[in-house]
């Protein structure tokens, strides 16, 4: 679960970024984050990565309470998330496997388990065959998808997807969110996706928080971005 | 039980390395000339040391005959000597036994030093001990006027000498060193931060996915390790090789200098060498990384 008890973001420059925002996700929760550029969205995908602090106010996630969580815990609660970007960050000189393989050995699993868990994370996202391609030599798409198999190597509860589609045409995008969407009910992930792109808002009709400066003035579920 | 592998870090610093490679030789040859230079002084300081405590315990005044002189010459000088005053004893020694003497001294490492080489290159010379210190300079005054005698050297004059030359050596020596140091240091501060440049999206996955920051800082560690026993190894070959090239000049054209052999210094000199080289190449990348690596 995760829980933002009145939080506000203040920049050491003086921008006030989120400004009292109160909101909840249960596990095993799809929630569309919305809003224009400046809204906050940023932030608050930073603070839930802690890799800001509030400035006032609580968030939880779990057992983790990252108001006043020292930071030699930080990776430990790391741990508990995927992420995925939207310029998917993924390394060139490394194959689909080996990309997938490096961030199970950030967090010490063996090789064997390594060996076992890759392929079949692979799988989940129709990507089994392409385990020795190198990120050139795939779509945009199946890039992106080897992204979010990333993101799914450490078993995390949590999957934060800060613009997913951005770098993706129309057609990809919806076969990505739909992926994601099984994935949330398949698994039963809590997933974040932030996101300006009103169409695929409007198709999934999941819950929708909206940000505007910094405050949260939208939370429906089954909701449209506007 | 989840475990890092060893040989993971080990792979990634080496690569690190070849990544880098200009700035990790420059590191390599900032910090092996560093030791180089460190071991030199200590091994002069060292020999200073051993020298002067054989001299400062001699009261011995040695005078060297010319070699042009006849035998009958020789002897001559030699009975005229034995009657000056404030003499203790008196030793000659024939370029033969001189030859014999320095033989002796060196065998064994340095033994080939004297293959081919003649008594011919040595003076016949008169080592005198003297009994009373005060009067020292009247009998050193006698020795340089006698006919036939070219140079007299006394060995609490060179003893004070070495002693001053050496307390400036270590003036040199140590600011040299803190130079040095402080280069090395810089250079390999520099070398590590291209590293980190070069592994900045790495790095950023890795935190993501909640790699802790002993994972992340390791392979830049032991980067600085290799850097330091790298550069150890070689100063040590570098250093012994010039060693023995001036242990060499030293036993055939200055016989009154005894040098320590390098085999019973060779051990420390290795040990401290590899000891300095890691650790400077761990605060170099420490360093680094807390410059370059934010928690």
């Amino acid at each position: 679960m995760i829980e933002f008890e009145n939080v506000t973001k203040v920049y050491p420059n003086g921008t006030l970024a989120l400004d009292g925002v109160d909101l909840k996700i249960n596990d095993g929760e799809f929630v569309f984050i919305v809003g224009s550029s400046g809204a906050g969205k940023s932030t608050l995908m930073k603070l839930l990565l802690r890799e800001e602090k509030v400035t006032s106010g609580t968030i939880k996630v779990d057992e983790f309470d990252l108001s006043c969580m020292s930071n030699y815990k930080v990776p430990y609660y790391r741990r508990q998330l995927g992420v995925v970007f939207q310029d998917f960050r993924l390394f060139q000189n490394k194959t689909v496997f080996e990309n997938i393989s490096f961030v199970m050995r950030a967090i010490g699993e063996t090789n064997s388990r390594i060996r076992k868990r890759v392929p079949a994370i692979l799988n989940i996202v129709g990507l089994q065959d392409k385990m020795k391609c190198y990120p050139r030599e795939l779509s945009g798409g199946e890039q992106q998808r080897v992204a979010l198999a990333r993101a799914l190597a450490n078993n995390p509860g949590i999957i934060i997807a800060d613009e997913p589609t951005g770098n993706l045409d129309p057609e990809l995008s919806f076969d990505m969110m739909n992926l994601l969407r099984r994935i949330n009910r398949s698994k039963n992930k809590t997933v974040v996706v932030i996101t300006h792109e009103k169409n695929l808002v409007d198709h999934f009709q999941e819950r929708v928080i909206r940000l505007e400066d910094g405050k949260m003035v939208e939370d429906r579920v089954g909701g449209m971005f506007e | 039980m989840r475990r890092y592998s060893i040989m993971y870090f080990i792979s990634q610093s080496i690569k690190g390395l070849w990544r880098n490679g200009v700035m990790t030789l420059a590191s390599i040859i900032v910090l092996m000339s560093c030791l180089v230079i460190m071991g030199s002084f200590s091994l002069i300081v060292m020999n200073l040391n051993t020298n002067l405590d054989s001299l400062g315990d001699m009261n011995e005044i040695v005078a060297f005959i010319d070699p042009e002189k006849s035998a009958e010459e020789v002897d001559s000088i030699r009975k005229a000597v034995e009657k000056y005053d404030n003499i203790k004893n008196l030793e000659f020694i024939s370029p033969e036994e001189a030859l014999e003497q320095e033989k002796q001294k060196y065998e064994g490492e340095y033994s080939y030093f004297f293959e081919g080489i003649t008594s011919d290159i040595y003076p016949a010379t008169l080592v005198i001990t003297y009994q009373d210190n005060a009067k020292v300079e009247t009998l050193k005054y006698d020795l340089e006027h006698t006919e036939g005698i070219y140079k007299v050297t006394c060995h609490a004059d060179i003893a004070e000498t070495l002693e001053t030359v050496k307390t400036g050596i270590i003036y040199i020596f140590v600011w040299f060193l803190a130079v040095l140091f402080v280069v090395s240091v810089f250079v390999i501060i520099n070398t590590i931060k291209l590293a980190v440049f070069g592994r900045r999206q790495e790095i950023s996955v890795m935190r993501y996915v909640g790699a802790t920051n002993w994972f992340i800082m390791l392979p830049f560690i032991l980067e600085g390790v290799w850097i330091g026993l790298l550069s150890s190894g070689i100063a040590y070959f570098i250093e012994m090789s010039i060693y023995k090239f001036i242990a060499g000049v030293v036993a055939t054209d200055y016989q009154m200098f005894t040098l320590v052999p390098f085999g019973t210094v060779q051990l420390p000199i290795l040990l401290s060498f590899i000891g300095i080289g890691v650790v400077t190449g761990i605060i170099g990348s420490s360093i680094s990384l807390r410059k370059n690596l934010k928690a």
